[in-house]
């Protein structure tokens, strides 16, 4: 049994160290990492590197990796990115952070490599020198574990505490204007607190390396289990979520003294025990009706009174809805005409193997709707549309392949489920927050992940589950044709839908919650319907992926595979059906692009253009796309101002000015809301 | 307890019920150690008018947020027409024909002024839209007389007719105001409860919103109350049937506005030692004292 806890107490004092990183950096920035883990790597990385290939001594390699530049990535990483989010939404925060974790392991692997590293070393010398506590083995690396943990919650408590410092943060928590209007640089304080994240990052991915390899993938992964402590803290709370990744550890080490060692199954359920913690908490959270309340418990009155009101919902400008409403029919329609005119042209311009890339590229495209659903018109950030697409594809085939139904039934049954998934998932979470959505999505998509996408029926010893194409549609043309015809038909749901009451009511839940419920109109029902209509064409999306393959390996539906996904479409657009569209052709065409034409090394730098294309949401909430539509419209007016612009709007808003005075507005205040 | 007879409110909850469109009774919310209200009540008469006032932080927004179920008291019961509405949401309330508008507005940045109108009408008469249109084309073009009507009567009411088709972020705070009255009003509330509605308009702007209020109250045959929170103590005393004085949460006057205007409590506790502010009669609401102007130096 000791032998047990003081196994676990490793692997929970991981967690430990993270879910403090993750705390400090939620309590002082509003902005929950989702690149912890990712920084975590690049710094084990890096320490690898120093010391193992470059053979620098531990001390050396760990001072300049864990004490250099780990703090110095957080100095940079606030300067480049992070303090440009301060008034951004938490999902802008969240979608800029899921960037830099699909960003920063791929730079990693441009610089250091991409060979694979099972065995890393740990800060304790080889080989490990073993003590004996109560007759148990303990091993260096593991008494580096315990001591960093109690340095670090000790240390950490009487700083923030007793310490000038730790006052001045906790008064930037509170209300970082006021901070700064008391004479106290909050910039400073930012960078103190980025630098002090990014080295508990640094010191986790050190730490962990030798338990779970040098795996990019693993890093993210135990991270996200952190997240389970650090839902349980409420995103605030230090000591519990210290406390909770601790117990968490130990849980994990004792089940495995009571499930079968050899089990497939043991192996699982012990992955698993971070989500069924983030289950259980939620549930709690459901059951007593609370909410995270994200904004409303980070910054004081005069901070959110300076935030801009139209810059605070993720993914909608008020600028991008004031320049889409001033045009008229061409400048609206030109583009995406212009688009699906290429797109059908496509298939018959490319040959052979680039045929049967453009139908799953358009199946991609159907998939990439979903998130322009969800995210884009309804606002909120689901993570595991890839699981409902994997939901959707095995779906098919069971109906398919077991019960002999048509293909395309089988497609749309596969929405069906899917749809039914989202519905639960969003009846869950969402009255519980924008961001704790986030974190159940991604804890929903790990889970099925974990505990049904690797059932040995789906799994099929690696081989996955095959399906054929309908027979109106079986050459590479006829179904990309079909995968074509879909995403039209999807398309044109979702551009009525957002003029329809249903678009309108839920545009009013995403911009404004209290005055959607005070016009009668419940914000849960909407943002459930969105997220379950989602859920829906994301399953048909996977349904036709997995049809266009002509074979399901589970794995590819892997979740962080599904965020790669969305950096990639948030990268080109996340409100426009369009972008989907691109995206879609552009995640599947370019990486077979670069390795047909180019060096193998580019193909690793695409997740970095797709990481950083997220990050830049911070800026660019509307995607490149709507960005250089905006310029080339832009350059447009210059060349011919008739040409794009609604001249019923010019009038509109010139009236708007001068009803201003005709209604009586103040002088002052007439400053618009952009 | 205090009863203002002739006007829109009385002082305790109960009495005749069926002319009372809301009320409060015993309203009392704590945060913490902190009561923001404190056995509050008061009853909202049919067709009538009821001015909230009280200098910051009386729980004049609290007292609003508790009576349109964005907050739920700690202790107290709310009514709605009749029915006890305290556990009930929000939306609840909102379908059962209580309307609000916000201190800071609550808009809608994506919709244009009349969508805001057109989804509020649509909300209450035929909810089931939202739903269904999502599946229907046509729908998009489906409106119905009565919907054209009332949109386009509150749009002219209003002076927002030549702003319908602009999306609500490119307009000023002044004319976005205005905007949130008409999402009130296209609800077909039978109480709409205003904070702050004259916030952002200037002299000529306050006038003409004060006649509106005025008229689509004295206009309406569902017998529409009002309750009006607003710093412009001016005008709510010359606007309202009733006044409710609050401070510190606490309920400290209650009456006609020139009892009101006369209630030693409320000259020491808000006006101060100065004269209260000069009688205007309806006609003359808010044309004879600067919007927003203090009528006590606590106040300012």
């Amino acid at each position: 049994m000791l032998q047990f806890v003081i196994a676990g107490l490793v692997l929970g004092g991981i967690y430990a160290i993270a879910s403090a990183g993750l705390v400090i950096t939620y309590t002082s920035s509003g902005i929950l990492n989702f690149a912890f883990g990712a920084m975590a790597f690049v710094i084990a990385r890096l320490y690898y590197y120093l010391h193992t290939q470059q053979t620098w001594s531990i001390p050396a390699a760990a001072a300049v990796s864990i004490l250099i530049a780990a703090p110095a990535l957080g100095v940079i990483l606030y300067a480049i990115l992070f303090r440009h989010l301060r008034l951004s939404s938490p999902l802008t925060k969240v979608v800029a952070t899921i960037g830099l974790s699909v960003a920063l392991p791929s730079l990693a692997t441009l610089i250091f490599g991409s060979a694979a590293i099972q065995q890393a070393p740990g800060l304790a010398p080889e080989p490990v020198k073993v003590f004996h506590f109560l007759s148990v083995p303990v091993t260096l690396d593991q008494v580096i574990v315990y001591i960093s943990v109690l340095v670090i919650v000790v240390a950490g408590a009487l700083v923030l505490k007793f310490s000038d410092v730790g006052l001045k943060v906790r008064a930037m928590v509170d209300s970082t204007a006021m901070t700064d209007l008391s004479g106290t640089n909050p910039t400073a304080i930012s960078i103190g607190v980025w630098a002090v994240s990014t080295f508990l990052a640094g010191l986790t991915g050190v730490l962990a390396a030798p338990i779970i390899g040098l795996d990019a993938i693993n890093f993210t992964l135990l991270v996200a289990a952190s997240f389970a402590a650090v839902i349980a803290a409420k995103l605030r709370s230090l000591p519990i979520a210290v406390g909770v990744g601790l117990l968490m550890g130990v849980a994990t080490s004792l089940i495995q003294r009571y499930l079968p060692p050899a089990s497939a199954w043991t192996s699982e359920v012990i992955d698993a025990v971070p989500f069924i913690v983030i289950a259980v908490v939620l549930l709690y959270n459901l059951v007593r009706g609370g909410r995270v309340g994200e904004t409303e418990g980070w910054g004081g009155a005069l901070d959110r009174a300076i935030m801009p009101q139209g810059e605070s919902k993720l993914a909608a400008s008020t600028s991008t809805v004031v320049d889409t409403a001033s045009l008229n029919f061409f400048g609206r329609y030109a583009g995406p005409l212009a688009l699906v005119a290429i797109a059908v042209a496509l298939p018959l311009v490319v040959g052979g193997f680039w045929v049967g890339l453009t139908s799953q590229a358009f199946a991609f495209a159907v998939i990439f709707l979903s998130w322009t659903l969800v995210t884009g018109e309804g606002g909120m950030l689901w993570l595991c549309q890839v699981t409902f697409a994997g939901v959707g594809a095995l779906t098919t085939a069971e109906f398919v392949n077991h019960l002999g139904w048509p293909v395309l039934a089988g497609v749309v049954v596969g929405g069906v489920v899917a749809m039914g998934l989202g519905a639960l998932i969003g009846f869950l979470s969402i009255r519980l927050g924008d961001l704790y959505v986030a974190l159940v999505t991604l804890t929903f998509g790990l889970l099925i992940e974990n505990l049904v996408f690797t059932l040995p029926t789906f799994v099929n010893q690696g081989l996955g589950v095959t399906l054929n194409r309908p027979g109106f549609a079986s050459s590479d043309v006829s179904f990309a044709y079909l995968c074509l015809a879909a995403f039209v038909v999807v398309s044109l749901f979702i551009v009525n839908l957002r003029r329809s009451t249903t678009g309108l009511a839920l545009n009013a839940a995403r911009w404004s919650e209290a005055g959607a419920r005070t016009s009668g109109i419940s914000v849960v029902q909407m943002k459930v319907l969105a997220g379950a209509t989602a859920a829906f064409i994301a399953g048909v999306g996977g349904g036709l992926l997995a049809v266009s393959q002509s074979t399901i390996v589970p794995s590819e539906f892997a979740t962080f595979a599904g965020i790669v996904w969305f950096a990639s479409l948030v990268t080109i657009g996340i409100r426009s059906t369009a972008a989907a569209l691109v995206a879609g052709l552009a995640f599947v065409m370019l990486p077979a692009l670069c390795q047909a034409y180019l060096p193998t090394w580019t193909a690793n730098v695409l997740p970095v253009i797709f990481g950083m294309g997220a990050i830049s949401a911070a800026k660019y909430p509307d995607g490149i796309l709507a960005e250089q539509s905006r310029r080339l419209r832009q350059l447009l007016r210059r060349v011919a101002p008739d040409s794009l612009a609604d001249d019923h709007f010019a009038e509109e808003i010139e009236a708007g000015v001068t009803e201003t005075e005709a209604v009586g507005v103040a002088p002052g205040v007439a400053g618009g809301t952009t | 307890m205090a009863t203002a007879t002739d006007g829109g409110v009385s002082g305790a909850a109960g009495g005749a019920t069926d002319s009372v469109a809301l009320s409060a009774d015993g309203v009392t919310v704590r945060f913490g150690g902190l009561t923001a209200l404190s056995d509050v009540s008061l009853d909202v008469r049919r067709g009538s008018i009821v001015g909230l006032v009280g200098p910051n932080g009386a729980g004049k927004s609290t007292l609003l947020a508790v009576l349109s179920g964005l907050l739920s008291p700690t202790e107290g019961t709310v009514r709605l027409l009749g029915d006890d509405v305290t556990a009930t949401s929000a939306r609840h309330r909102a379908t059962r024909g209580l309307a609000r508008t916000f201190q800071q507005p609550e808009l809608f940045m994506g919709l244009t002024v009349r969508e805001h109108l057109v989804l509020a009408y649509r909300a209450r008469v035929s909810p089931h839209r939202m739903w269904r249109d999502m599946l229907d084309p046509r729908a998009l073009f489906r409106t119905s007389t009565g919907e054209t009507d009332k949109v386009d009567g509150l749009l002219d009411l209003l002076h927002l007719t030549h702003v319908a088709k602009a999306p609500v972020a490119a307009l000023p705070l002044g004319v976005i105001r205005l905007v949130e009255v008409g999402r009130a009003l296209a609800s077909e509330p039978r109480v709409l409860l205003l904070d702050e509605p004259l916030s952002g308009l200037d002299l000529h702007g306050s006038e003409n919103l004060v006649t509106v209020f005025r008229e689509i109250v004295e206009q309406s045959d569902d017998g529409l109350s009002l309750v009006i929170v607003e710093h412009d103590v001016a005008a709510v005393l010359a606007l309202s049937d009733s006044v409710v004085v609050l401070d510190f949460g606490e309920r400290i006057a209650v009456g006609t506005p020139e009892e009101v205007r006369r209630n030693p409590a409320v000259r020491a506790a808000y006006l101060g030692d100065a004269e209260p502010p000069t009688r205007m009669t309806k006609e003359k609401a808010a044309g004879t004292t600067a919007p927003g102007a203090p009528v006590g130096g606590d106040e300012a």
